[in-house]
């Protein structure tokens, strides 16, 4: 067998040469690109769609919540608070033309969040915190109109649209977080998702205006909240509410120019709140 | 949360293991392959009949388990295609160790070639979910040595 040899092999012909963390590297960043590509893709589409369910579908799912909004006033003052809130409430939505299968429903929490918030079913939540903060009705008025017109825009059920497709889309994609969905068909997830988008809270916020204007004749004061908000982040301190929100400099802008437009020569006072608002 | 950390620590874990263990397993494969050099393998079914020979069966297997940042790679890589490199790596460790260990035989046998040499490979857990899995080489042939 002398006419035998046996050659040495060179190394790694059988291999790439790929270094195994740059081939992962490139895997995830392209991988998780495309996913959030699709998601994104498949929320927005969500959305569109949740836009068209009936009203009354949305306060059905709701109702079947259960226990997600604060419970309801056991004080006498806090039945006064809630009461003047929903008379309030009603006397804008009149000026809002809401359709007439949205009611809008006001929760008053006594909590010390400087925080409203509007969510499914024509539910909106208002916060003693946030009483506290406002100078006038006129300024409560101005918040509560933009969560009214969050509901009349359907934005909560959008959002929940929105939240769903996520959900639904990481789930079964990767087969993770099961009992996340389980909690969030729950409702006990439901909170903190309901956040909109930038468009959707300047839309509120010119419906507002709106509102407020046809209600009192003028817009004065409507900009108070958010310049105590403007206030309070340059001491470094910013509300929940705010974090999704435009800029807060922008929406005082935007306040004060349809101000200016709708200035009258006798400017009627702003209407003082309510004494028994204001926590002791 | 607490999912994605213990993931991400198999990650860690499985790359810093696996890839000492294949840097280790490489270099002894490249170490015992030139103690066993003379020791020729054919693939050739026919063996020459110059001189009187003995032929015995010889056999070497491996079986070499993927660690779970391979796998999890290579799960990616069946996402999109392309070369599984994370696997190409395991298979040639398999076949080359595969190989080593029917000489190491042979030379226990006192042959100098082995002769018709054939290597199968299959994969064991196949299909099975969640398991590890592992890929089995097995490699035989005819020793050859004068009578």
């Amino acid at each position: 067998m002398a006419e035998y040899e046996n050659p040495e092999i060179p190394e790694g012909i059988n291999v790439s040469p790929t270094h195994p963390l740059k081939d992962f590297a490139l895997l995830v960043s392209g991988i998780s690109a495309l996913i959030i590509v699709a998601v994104l893709a498949l929320s927005l589409l969500a959305g569109q769609l949740a836009r068209h369910i009936p009203f009354a579908q949305e306060r059905a799912l709701a109702a079947s919540l259960g226990r997600w909004l604060p419970e309801p006033p056991d004080s006498a003052v806090a039945k006064q608070r809630q009461h003047y809130l929903q008379t309030l409430t009603n006397r804008l939505a009149g000026t809002m033309a809401l359709p007439p299968e949205m009611p809008i429903t006001v929760h008053y929490s006594s909590s010390q969040t400087v925080n409203a918030m509007a969510t499914l079913g024509g539910h909106i939540v208002v916060f003693q915190g946030l009483i506290d903060t406002l100078p006038s009705e006129n300024a409560l008025a101005m918040v509560l109109a933009h969560e009214i017109a969050h509901v009349r825009h359907r934005d909560p059920v959008v959002a929940m649209g929105r939240g769903f497709a996520v959900m639904l889309a990481l789930s079964s994609l990767a087969g993770f977080g099961d009992g996340a969905l389980q909690q969030w068909l729950g409702g006990v997830g439901m909170l903190p998702i309901l956040s909109f988008s930038r468009s959707q809270e300047e839309a509120a916020d010119s419906s507002a205006l709106q509102a407020v204007l046809d209600l009192y004749g003028h817009v004065g004061d409507a900009a108070a909240f958010f310049e105590k908000v403007a206030e309070r982040q340059s001491a470094a301190y910013v509300p929940t509410m705010f974090n999704t929100h435009p800029d807060v400099d922008q929406r005082i802008a935007r306040i004060r120019e349809f101000a200016a437009r709708h200035a009258k020569p006798e400017q009627a006072p702003a209407t003082p709140l309510r004494a028994f608002l204001k926590a002791a | 949360m607490v999912d994605l950390i213990f993931f991400l620590v198999l990650l860690l874990l499985g790359y810093v293991f696996g890839q000492r263990a294949e840097k280790r397993h490489f270099r002894s494969i490249i170490e015992r392959e030139k103690q066993l050099r003379d020791i020729l393998v054919f693939s050739e079914r026919r063996i020459p009949d110059e001189d009187k020979l003995d032929g015995t069966l010889v056999c070497g297997s491996v079986v070499v388990s993927v660690d779970f940042f391979k796998r999890f790679v290579a799960n990616l890589r069946n996402l999109v295609g392309g070369r599984v490199s994370a696997y190409e790596s395991l298979l040639e460790r398999a076949r080359r160790e595969a190989i080593l260990r029917m000489k190491e035989e042979a030379r226990r046998t006192g042959a100098k070639s082995v002769w018709n040499i054939r290597l199968e490979t299959s994969s064991i857990y196949k299909g099975a979910q969640q398991s590890i899995g592992a890929v089995e080489v097995l490699a035989y042939g005819t020793a050859v040595k004068p009578r």
